[in-house]
C-alpha cells in the first residue's frame, strides 16, 4: 500500500532551492503572504463548516506536533566550525537513506563538510560516507546532531536549511527545511 | 475457555502477535513483552506497543520481575505461549515463582489490560516486585516516525496520565505504586512537563502457597476528549476476563456467519481461506466518532486508508457482512468534499485517502475516489437494500463530477498526477518549518510516477462510470447512466487503440504526454476481467505476465526484473506485491488459465503458511524475503478472498431479483468442492460441486434464480437443485 505519509506532496518545485521561501522572510504576514493567508482562512473555515471545528484542531495537532518534533526549535547554533542544529525525529520517514544533503540559503553544503552524530555516546559520520551500502538509520524518538563545517552566515540574520533525504526502500525524495537565526555559541 | 498445554516450543518464531478489539490494537513479538522490532524501510524500528483510537499510545511496554536474587525481563523468563479465546498468554518461571500472563485488546476504553498472577507451589509466602515500563507516543499512526518530544504527565489516585495536545493515554494497575518513575528519576505525583523517555512504577506483591497474588495493567486512550470516567476504566481493569470473553463472542459469532468453503483436493487452499477471513477480522475498526472501516494494515498502516478500504469491502461483502460495508461506505462519504480545499489536497467530489479519528483526514489519490461507484453498486447486488444504496446517489454524481474535471476531452482518458502540489503551495509560503515528500504522483504504486495515464486508473474510471449507470438503471440514481456509459465505451475504445503494445504482447503501464509508457507491470492485468479487451490480447497479457521477469515463485513483481529502472528492494519499482499476485490469479482464472490461476492461490496461500496466518505486503524482488513490509495488509488478504469466490468459484449474485450465477474454475483433476453459508440479500445459499453436477440449495424467503453456463433453475424457498456439469471444466 502504498500510501503517502502526511506531509506527502507533490510540493516540490515549489519549494526547491531555486524557488523556495526568500531568506530575508520575517516572522509574521507580510503584505506578499496575505493571499495564501486568507486563502488559508478560507479553507479552514470551509473544512470547519463541513466537517465541524474539531477537525481543524486534530489537523493542527498533528501538524504542530510534526513542526515542534523534528527540527529541535532554537537549535540552530553558530559556532568555530560552522552551523550545528538537532534533530530530535527523523523528518517524515522512518528506516534507512542512502543519502542526504543539506543546503543553506539554497547553496549546497559539500557532503563531506556535513557530519551526522548519532546514538549515545555519538557516533559521527559524513554524508559522504552515506551510501546504499552503509545507510543512515534513522529511528523514532531518537535524536541527529548535524554539523555544517565551514559554512559561514552573516550575524543576527535568519538562514533557510534543507534537507533531503532518499530512503533505501521508497523511492520519493523526503525533504524538509526551517528558517531560524542562528545563536552564536559562546567560545570555550 | 480451552487452552493448549503450556509449550516452551510456542508458535514459529518471528511471528508476530496482533490483538484487536473494534478500538485497539497491542503488537509484541510473541516473547511476553511489548516489543515488536521488524525491519522498516531498511532499518529495525521496534512497533510493540498499544494503539487506541487509531493513535499509537506506547512504545515498547516491558515488565520486569524483581526477587532477592535479581530482576528479570518478562521475556527471558519465559517457558511458553498459548492462543486463548480473546487474548494471548505467556507462562514465565523466575526461581519460585511460576507467572501467568493474560494480554487483551479492550474497546472500551481503547487500550489493553495486562493482568500477572503470580504463584509459588510451598513454603513460607514470598515478595514479589512487579516493573512497569513504557516510552509515551500519542500521535496518530498516519504520522509514520515521530514521537513528539514534549508531554504534560499528572498523577491521578490509580497512576497517571499523559497528554500530547489533544490526545493522551490513561495508565493504572490494581495494585496501587509503590513508587513511580519519570526518566528513570523518582517521581513523587503532582505535574509534570516536557520530555518523557520513559514512565515506570513498581508494585509490590505478597505472594502465598494456593493464593496466587494478582496485578492488572490498563494501558487506554487515543482522543483526550474521549477519555472515559475514571471508573469505566476501574470497571474493565477489575474484571479483565469480561473484556476477552466479549471479543471472543463477537469474533464467533461473526465467524459463525460467514461462508464456509472447502476444497478436499487443496487443503492448502482451504486453510489458506481460513487465514485470510481471520486476518481479515483482525482489521475490523470501529475507533470512535461514528466512523467505522477496516483498518490497512500492521503495524505502519494502521489507519483506515480509503483505497486499502475499497480492496478489502468486495471480501467483506462475499463474507457476508453487509451492514459492515453499508457503515464503512458511510464513513467514507462523510468525508466527500464540497469545495476545494488545496489545504488538504482535495477537491470538490473527491473522497479521503485517510481517516481516523479527531477527525483527521486527507486527500490527494488519484484512484482512491474511483473505487467507490462500483462499490456502492456491488454492495447493492450483495444486500439488495436499495433504500441504502438510494442514499448515496448525490455521493456518486459527485464522484462522477470529480472524475469528469480530470477526463481528457479528445481520448475520454483520466489524467492524474499533481494531486496534492497545492498543500505544499498553501502552507510553505506561510510557515517556517515546511517538509514533504515528493511524491510524484499518487496511483496505487504511488512511490513512482505513472503519470498521466496509467492503465489501471482507466480501468477504475470506466468501472466508475458503469456502476454509476447500473445503479441510475437500478433506480438508485437520479442521473442519466445513457452518459455515463457512453464515456465508458469511449474510455475502452481509447485504451484499445493507445495501449496495446504489440512487442511484448502487453499493455503500456501509462501514456504521457501523448506518448506510451513502455514499461510492463503487472497493473496491465487489471484490464482482463474489465471486458474492454478482446480475449485473445487478454489471453497474451496473463501469459506474458507469467514470465519470469514478473511472476517469481513467491509471487508477482511490481516492475519487470528486465526494466532499467528494477531494483529488487524498491517499493514499486520491483518488489514483489502479493495484492498483485491476486490480480495475476484473477486473470488467468478469468481467461481459463486454471491451472496457472491455481499456482498463483496457492503461493499466497503458502506465503500465509509460512507466516503465521499473516499476508504480508511485499518481498524484495529477488528473494522471498519480506522487506519494508506490513506483516498484515488488508490489500494482500482481501484480493486473494474475493478472487475465490469471484474467479475459482465464479460467483456473481443480484439480491434484487434473487439470483445467483455460478461459473467455477476448478482444475480437471479436482472430484469436489463445496460452500456453505453464502449470503445473497436476506437468504442464504449452499453450492456442492462433483464434475457431474452443482447442487444449489437456498433458503431465502423469494426463490432464487440460478445460472450455471448454459443451464438455468428456480430454486424455492428451503429447495435444492442440481444443475448438470455439462460443460467441461476450463
Amino acid at each position: 500500500m502504498t500510501h503517502r505519509r502526511f506531509g506527502e506532496s507533490e510540493g516540490s518545485t515549489l519549494a526547491r532551492p531555486n524557488t523556495q521561501v526568500a531568506p530575508d522572510a520575517r516572522p509574521g504576514v507580510s503584505d506578499h503572504r496575505l493571499g495564501p493567508a486568507l486563502s488559508l482562512v478560507r479553507q479552514g473555515l470551509s473544512v470547519g463548516r463541513e466537517f465541524g471545528m474539531h477537525s481543524l484542531e486534530a489537523l493542527l495537532w498533528v501538524a504542530e506536533t510534526v513542526e515542534e518534533s523534528v527540527y529541535v526549535p532554537r537549535s540552530l547554533v553558530r559556532n568555530a566550525e560552522g552551523l550545528s542544529f538537532m534533530l530530535a525525529n527523523p523528518p517524515l520517514r522512518v528506516g534507512a537513506f542512502s543519502s542526504l544533503r543539506f543546503w543553506v540559503d539554497r547553496v549546497e553544503v559539500p557532503s563531506a563538510r556535513v557530519r551526522l552524530g548519532t546514538g549515545s555516546p555519538r557516533a559521527w559520520r559524513t554524508a559522504a560516507e552515506i551510501s546504499g551500502a552503509a545507510p543512515l538509520e534513522l529511528r523514532p524518538g531518537e535524536p541527529t546532531e548535524v554539523a555544517l563545517d565551514q559554512v559561514s552566515t552573516g550575524v543576527e540574520r535568519e538562514v533557510t536549511v534543507r534537507l533531503e533525504l532518499q530512503s533505501v526502500a521508497i523511492p520519493p525524495l523526503v525533504w524538509f527545511e526551517f528558517t531560524e537565526a542562528p545563536r552564536t555559541e559562546a567560545s570555550p | 475457555m480451552n487452552l493448549s498445554a503450556a509449550s516452551p516450543s510456542g508458535p514459529p518464531p518471528n511471528v508476530p502477535v496482533l490483538l484487536t478489539s473494534l478500538a485497539s490494537a497491542v503488537l509484541l513479538d510473541g516473547r511476553g513483552d511489548l516489543e515488536l522490532p521488524r525491519e522498516t524501510r531498511g532499518a529495525l524500528i521496534d512497533w510493540g506497543g498499544v494503539y487506541g483510537q487509531l493513535i499509537r499510545l506506547s512504545g515498547p511496554w516491558r515488565l520486569s520481575l524483581a526477587t532477592e536474587s535479581g530482576a528479570t525481563a518478562l521475556s527471558d523468563c519465559l517457558t511458553g505461549v498459548e492462543k486463548a479465546p480473546g487474548r494471548w498468554r505467556s507462562r514465565h518461571r523466575l526461581g519460585r515463582f511460576d507467572v501467568i500472563q493474560d494480554i487483551v485488546a479492550v474497546p472500551s476504553p481503547s487500550g489493553a489490560i495486562r493482568t500477572l498472577s503470580a504463584s509459588i507451589p510451598e513454603g513460607p509466602p514470598a515478595s514479589l516486585l512487579v516493573v512497569s515500563t513504557f516510552a509515551p507516543y500519542l500521535l496518530p499512526v498516519l504520522v509514520e516516525g515521530i514521537r513528539p518530544t514534549a508531554f504534560h504527565v499528572e498523577a491521578s489516585s490509580r497512576g497517571l496520565t499523559v497528554r500530547q495536545r489533544g490526545f493522551a493515554l490513561d495508565y493504572r494497575s490494581s495494585v496501587t505504586p509503590s513508587r513511580m518513575f519519570l526518566n528513570r528519576a523518582a517521581w513523587g505525583g503532582g505535574r509534570f512537563q516536557g520530555p518523557v523517555e520513559q514512565v515506570a512504577s513498581h508494585h509490590e506483591l505478597t505472594v502465598v502457597p494456593g493464593r496466587p497474588a494478582t496485578i492488572s495493567f490498563l494501558l487506554s486512550g487515543g482522543l483526550e476528549r474521549d477519555l472515559g470516567p475514571s471508573n469505566v476504566a476501574d470497571a474493565v481493569l477489575s474484571d479483565p476476563n469480561a473484556a476477552a470473553r466479549a471479543i471472543d463472542a463477537a469474533d464467533r459469532t461473526w465467524e459463525q456467519g460467514t461462508p464456509i468453503l472447502r476444497f478436499p483436493n487443496a487443503p492448502g487452499l482451504e486453510r489458506a481461506y481460513g487465514f485470510a477471513r481471520a486476518a481479515l477480522r483482525r482489521l475490523y475498526t470501529s475507533p470512535g466518532e461514528g466512523l467505522t472501516g477496516l483498518v490497512a494494515g500492521y503495524p505502519w498502516y494502521s489507519s483506515i486508508w480509503c483505497r486499502d478500504l475499497a480492496w478489502m469491502l468486495p471480501a467483506t461483502l462475499w463474507l457476508g457482512d453487509f451492514d459492515w460495508v453499508a457503515r464503512s461506505l458511510a464513513s467514507v462519504f462523510r468525508f466527500q468534499l464540497h469545495a476545494e480545499v488545496p489545504l488538504l489536497g482535495g477537491e470538490p467530489g473527491e473522497l479521503p485517502m485517510q481517516i481516523s479519528p479527531g477527525p483527521i483526514f486527507l486527500y490527494g489519490t488519484s484512484d482512491t475516489t474511483l473505487y467507490y461507484p462500483g462499490l456502492v453498486a456491488q454492495y447493492l447486488r450483495h444486500s439488495g437494500n436499495r433504500e441504502t444504496a438510494a442514499q448515496w446517489s448525490a455521493v456518486i454524481e459527485r464522484i462522477l463530477g470529480w472524475g469528469q474535471a480530470r477526463t481528457d476531452a479528445v481520448t475520454g482518458l483520466l489524467r492524474h498526477g499533481g494531486e496534492a502540489e497545492e498543500i505544499a503551495t498553501a502552507t510553505g509560503q506561510l510557515t517556517r518549518v515546511r517538509y514533504g515528500i515528493d511524491s510524484p504522483d499518487t496511483t496505487i504504486w504511488d512511490s513512482v510516477n505513472r503519470r498521466e495515464h496509467a492503465i489501471d486508473v482507466q480501468v477504475l474510471w470506466r468501472q466508475a462510470l458503469l456502476a454509476a449507470a447500473e445503479l441510475h438503471e437500478g433506480g438508485a440514481s437520479a442521473s442519466p447512466g445513457r452518459d455515463w456509459v457512453q464515456a465508458a465505451d469511449r474510455i475502452a475504445r481509447s485504451v484499445r487503440e493507445l495501449y496495446p503494445w504489440s512487442e511484448e504482447g502487453y499493455l503500456y503501464d501509462s501514456l504521457r504526454s501523448g506518448a506510451p509508457v513502455a514499461r510492463v507491470r503487472p497493473n496491465a492485468l487489471r484490464t482482463v476481467t474489465s471486458g474492454i479487451l478482446d480475449p485473445d490480447l487478454s489471453h497474451a497479457l496473463v501469459l506474458r505476465a507469467a514470465k519470469e521477469d514478473l511472476t517469481t515463485p513467491w509471487g508477482v513483481r511490481t516492475l519487470s526484473a528486465k526494466d532499467p529502472g528494477y531494483d529488487p528492494q524498491s517499493y514499486h519499482d520491483g518488489e514483489v506485491w502479493t495484492i498483485a499476485t491476486a490480480w495475476a490469479a484473477e486473470a488467468a482464472l478469468a481467461v481459463g488459465e486454471v491451472e496457472l490461476g491455481l499456482r498463483y492461490l496457492r503461493t499466497i496461500g503458502e506465503r500465509m503458511d509460512l507466516e503465521g496466518g499473516w499476508a504480508n505486503e511485499c518481498y524484495r524482488g529477488d528473494r522471498p524475503e519480506a522487506f519494508d513490509s506490513c506483516f498484515l495488509l488488508g490489500f494482500s488478504v482481501a484480493p486473494f478472498l474475493t478472487t475465490l469466490f469471484e474467479r475459482l468459484w465464479g460467483l456473481s449474485v443480484d439480491a434484487r431479483v434473487p439470483r445467483l450465477e455460478v461459473d467455477p474454475s476448478f482444475p480437471s483433476d479436482w472430484d469436489s468442492s463445496s460452500l456453505e453459508q453464502l449470503r445473497i440479500g436476506s437468504g442464504v445459499a449452499a453450492l456442492d460441486w462433483t464434475p457431474v453436477r452443482m447442487r444449489i440449495s437456498w433458503s431465502g424467503p423469494d426463490p432464487l434464480q440460478v445460472r450455471m453456463r448454459g443451464s438455468q433453475a428456480v430454486v424455492a424457498p428451503g429447495g435444492s437443485v442440481d444443475l448438470p456439469v455439462n460443460v467441461p471444466t476450463r
